[in-house]
């Protein structure tokens, strides 16, 4: 057998990062039986590939806010959740190579700054007193919030499931969700590799395979995956505190607690067709390219391992939050763009109450499923979508 | 051969390097030097495998950090220095961590309380993690170089014996094979474009488009690389001599076969007057043709085969068959191990300078799991090998096999690689579907061996993996919190995430994990192979030339 149960009241697709937290709050306040399910293994997805970067710069209030929110929620993980997640707040840096691109970054900083937290808008000196050894000339300046900063994803991952299991959470792996079982126009189960289970409430909190599990349930929507490459230094000695952004072409990069450079580039990946973790050659002499022009002592630095994971991206770059209202009982948690970790905290609060049929504060024209319908030209987009 | 004298400096004193030796030879011709102590506990930690990929040889050269003394032929003026010791490896008041925590620092769960130390131990543990300094800007500079790049109809990779007659067989047929080979001094590959000191490091899957499917990345030393595009590619990558688990198991003076063959190539003396070695096949008689007048003993976890008894019975040596290697003592410095009959019964000590690990020999498939061929797992040995047809096809049309890896006798190797390369030319041994491994032998007999070590109290002070310093007890400790297979336990306990990339560290780990959650190897897991298949400087990566498709810039 399976599953413990014949039915659950809610299932969660998906035990990454933002699965296992809403699958946390739901067990949390009342909306249990949760089963979770996930096609692969315990943060073999994005959740266990990503680069550690929490931030709280966005180009809208509503994102800024769950960022917030998100970093609270890390800084009391560890007295919550009986793990050291190591969140080093030690600032973001948005890298600016022009006027046009500071005064983008200007735009930012004034709306960070008037939700109350201490953004800086620093010139070529100021740029070059954090990080030690920047190409003269490679920025003309930034901005720097201290309180953003770097943590270890997986022991947040491990902390969260532990959690979520000491609640009741059946959590399995190796179980692929193909579909969910419809009667009189709402779900009524989920169809896995490992048979049928009734619920009337299924969560795709899927992350890369978000959209393909809502195409596999008969609603169309708009998620992209693509992927995303990453590498790995070997590990030195600290000489780099923040995570730094670059505006024009994506470039970021930190430096970990055990001493590794850890980053990526924006470049152009094929949408939907390349699902994995591989790499490319391609990516590495880009991103070595782009990290030894910055800063060039780093070409000494030998890379480590190189790797991929999964964006989860919409259109105008929000997450989608809530019941579709298409099929009652089928709930998006996604399109998280590659800031799930980011935002889980705050938003997987949210997508269980949605899912327990609750009022949410989020704005439906960001983050609803619905707000695809309204024409593209009316809706904001967030196109801070790095790092 | 004849190379000029090089001088350089370490640690403030001028030293010699002749013939084109490494720093490491350099070093070792009086005694194997201590050059590194562990990253978080600071235990004495000694050159183990001789072939650039442990981390116990690490030192810096010219503001550059992590170089591998062992790979690292010095120039004129070179300024080395050692790492992460302080004032010296040899005397390291960091030690006293070690000392203090032998049952180690819970970075997992420790460190959290109170709220307020918070930013107090972030700064100390950072401060501690990190082999090196940082580099310095003239140190990247002076090792920029511009990739070279080549189309070719077949790229070889490793010239071994079978390497070797691969090429000539592809010379014979009147083509002009690029031949790649990551040891620093082999002799010439007659008729080939020759890539000595050469390591190839990254194999993606084929584009399955034009002539030449194959972009294979090679790096020269320091960081000269060289792009080849290519109709087919033959490995010939061999094997490596694999680590074992035992308390003491990353001291100074526990050596893979490798190194001490290499440390020991006449006219050199072997870096120990009375090593220990392990295991009883024919890597410990390669041991004891070379070096038989520096051994103390054989140990072996199994058998000892006929051929060692011989040679053993020549110098004098002592046999232990059927026996457990419990701990080694010392130091700075093997001073003695401590083993015991596989079935029980008193301990032995025997004294010892040197404990040499020539039991297991397991593949180079690292290029084989990045070009994504069809791997199976062989119970015999304990790894996991490529599927290959009988001329050496893998699962991915265009790519070989020849020599150890594919499975072919020492006999009948010369054969079966000329075979393989007529197919790689041909373009014949692309329909040939690689059907199951042929044969396989019992379950490798390390299994048996480790759930007796399993037993033996104070066995979770091993190291698991001594790169980063992971003891087995924290492996056990991910077990028993119910983690479950080796890309899990991986990242619960960091295993596997250091500097050698998991080859010394996950082989075993396989072995230990399917015990521990009583289960067969196979199905602990995948262990995923990340490029590059060896650190590879930034620099080397940014002298490639840019792709075509460029960088999106938004």
């Amino acid at each position: 057998m399976t599953f413990a149960r014949d039915s659950y009241r809610t299932v969660v697709v998906g035990g990454g990062i933002v699965g296992l937290f809403t699958a946390y709050h739901l067990a949390r306040s009342g909306g249990g039986p949760v089963l979770v399910v996930d096609r692969g293994f315990l943060s073999g997805g994005a959740s266990g590939r990503n680069g550690g970067g929490v931030r709280q710069q966005w180009e809208t209030r509503g994102t800024v806010r769950l960022a917030r929110e998100s970093v609270e929620a890390y800084r009391r993980f560890g007295r919550e959740f009986g793990y050291n997640i190591w969140f080093r707040q030690t600032g973001y840096l948005f890298l600016a190579e022009n006027d046009a691109e500071l005064d983008r970054l200007r735009t930012v900083h004034n709306l960070v700054a008037s939700e109350g937290l201490a953004s800086k808008v620093l010139d070529a000196a100021g740029v070059a007193r954090l990080v030690d050894g920047i190409a003269p000339g490679a920025a003309v300046g930034g901005t720097y919030l201290e309180s953003d900063g770097t943590l270890y994803p997986f022991p947040v991952v491990w902390g969260v499931y532990e959690a979520a299991r000491s609640l009741g959470v059946e959590v399995l792996f190796g179980v692929e969700a193909k579909g969910v079982e419809i009667r009189n126009g709402r779900v009524a189960g989920l169809l896995t590799s490992r048979g049928a289970v009734a619920t009337t409430t299924v969560i795709n909190a899927a992350g890369g395979w978000s959209g393909e599990f809502s195409r596999a349930a008969g609603l169309e929507v708009p998620n992209v995956a693509t992927r995303h490459e990453i590498l790995a230094t070997e590990s030195v000695k600290p000489f780099l505190d923040p995570m730094v952004v670059r505006v024009s072409d994506g470039l970021y990069f930190s430096q970990s607690m055990r001493g590794e450079v850890i980053g990526g580039i924006a470049l152009p990946h094929r949408p939907g067709t390349s699902l994995g973790t591989g790499s490319s050659p391609a990516f590495l002499s880009a991103m070595a390219r782009a990290l030894v022009g910055l800063l060039p002592r780093l070409g000494a630095l030998g890379v480590l391992r190189a790797w991929s994971g999964n964006y989860d991206d919409t259109p105008d770059g929000f997450p989608v939050i809530g019941e579709d209202p298409r099929l009652p009982g089928f709930v998006h948690g996604n399109g998280f763009g590659g800031h799930g970790f980011m935002l889980a905290p705050a938003t997987a609060r949210r997508i269980a109450l949605a899912a327990m049929g609750e009022p949410t504060d989020l704005d439906p024209a960001q983050f609803s499923p619905e707000r695809f319908r309204a024409p593209a030209a009316t809706r904001t987009a967030e196109r801070l979508q790095l790092g | 051969m004849g190379e000029s004298d090089r001088h350089f400096s370490f640690r403030g004193r001028p030293r010699v390097a002749r013939n084109g030796e490494t720093i490491l030879e350099t070093l070792a011709r009086d005694r194997p030097p201590l050059l590194r102590r562990s990253i978080l506990y600071h235990r004495p930690q000694g050159a183990f495998c001789g072939i650039g990929h442990c981390a116990g040889c690490l030192v810096r050269v010219n503001g550059r950090p992590n170089v591998r003394a062992c790979r690292h032929v010095p120039d004129d003026g070179d300024f080395v220095t050692t790492e992460n010791a302080w004032p010296s490896p040899t005397w390291d008041l960091f030690g006293a961590i070690g000392v203090l925590r032998p049952n180690g620092i819970d970075t997992l769960r420790g460190l959290r309380r109170p709220a307020g130390a918070t930013r107090l131990y972030q700064r100390i543990v950072r401060r501690f993690a990190g082999t090196g300094e940082p580099p310095t800007e003239p140190g990247a500079r002076a090792i920029s170089a511009p990739a070279l790049e080549r189309t070719v109809d077949v790229a070889i990779v490793g010239a071994g014996p079978a390497g070797r007659a691969a090429a000539a067989a592809v010379v014979a047929a009147g083509r002009r094979p690029i031949v790649l080979e990551r040891q620093l001094r082999p002799p010439p590959v007659d008729g080939a474009e020759w890539f000595p000191a050469t390591t190839a490091v990254f194999l993606p899957p084929p584009s399955g488009a034009g002539d030449h499917p194959f972009t294979l990345l090679a790096f020269g030393e320091p960081a000269r690389g060289v792009r080849v595009h290519a109709t087919a590619v033959i490995l010939a990558t061999g094997g490596y001599d694999a680590s074992l688990l035992f308390r003491g198991n990353d001291r100074p003076g526990v050596l893979s076969a490798e190194a001490a063959l290499s440390l020991s190539a006449p006219p050199r003396r072997p870096p120990f007057e009375r090593a220990v070695v392990v295991g009883g096949g024919a890597r410990t008689a390669e041991v004891l043709a070379r070096c038989a007048d520096a051994v103390e003993a054989v140990i072996a976890p199994g058998e000892i085969r006929p051929e060692v008894v011989r040679a053993a019975a020549e110098a004098d040596i002592s046999l232990y068959p059927r026996s457990l290697l419990l701990r080694a003592e010392g130091g700075h410095r093997v001073r003695a191990v401590r083993i015991r009959a596989r079935s029980g019964g008193a301990e032995t000590r025997i004294a010892c300078d040197a404990v040499v690990l020539a039991h297991r020999r397991v593949p180079h498939t690292q290029l084989l799991f990045q070009a994504g061929a069809a791997m199976e797992w062989r119970p015999d040995v304990g790894a996991y090998f490529p599927r290959v047809g009988a001329s050496g096809a893998t699962s991915v049309p265009g790519l070989f096999v020849a020599g150890s890896t594919s499975g072919v006798g020492e006999s009948e190797r010369e054969d079966h690689s000329s075979r393989v390369a007529a197919a790689a030319l041909l373009g014949t041994g692309t329909d040939e579907i690689p059907g199951p491994l042929p044969s396989h032998g019992p379950p490798t007999e390390l299994i048996a061996y480790y759930r007796e070590l399993l037993r033996v109290p104070g066995h979770g002070r091993a190291v698991a993996c001594p790169c980063v310093d992971v003891l087995f007890s924290e492996v056990e400790e991910a077990v028993r919190s119910g983690y479950r297979g080796i890309e899990v336990v991986k990242r619960y306990s960091s295993l596997g995430t250091g500097i050698c990339q998991g080859r010394y560290c996950l082989p075993d780990a396989l072995l230990l994990l399917s015990i521990l959650e009583d289960r067969p190897p196979e199905q602990v897991g995948y262990i995923t192979q990340r490029p590059p298949v060896v650190p590879t400087p930034l620099a080397a990566f940014a002298g490639l030339p840019p792709p075509a498709e460029g960088v999106a810039r938004p």
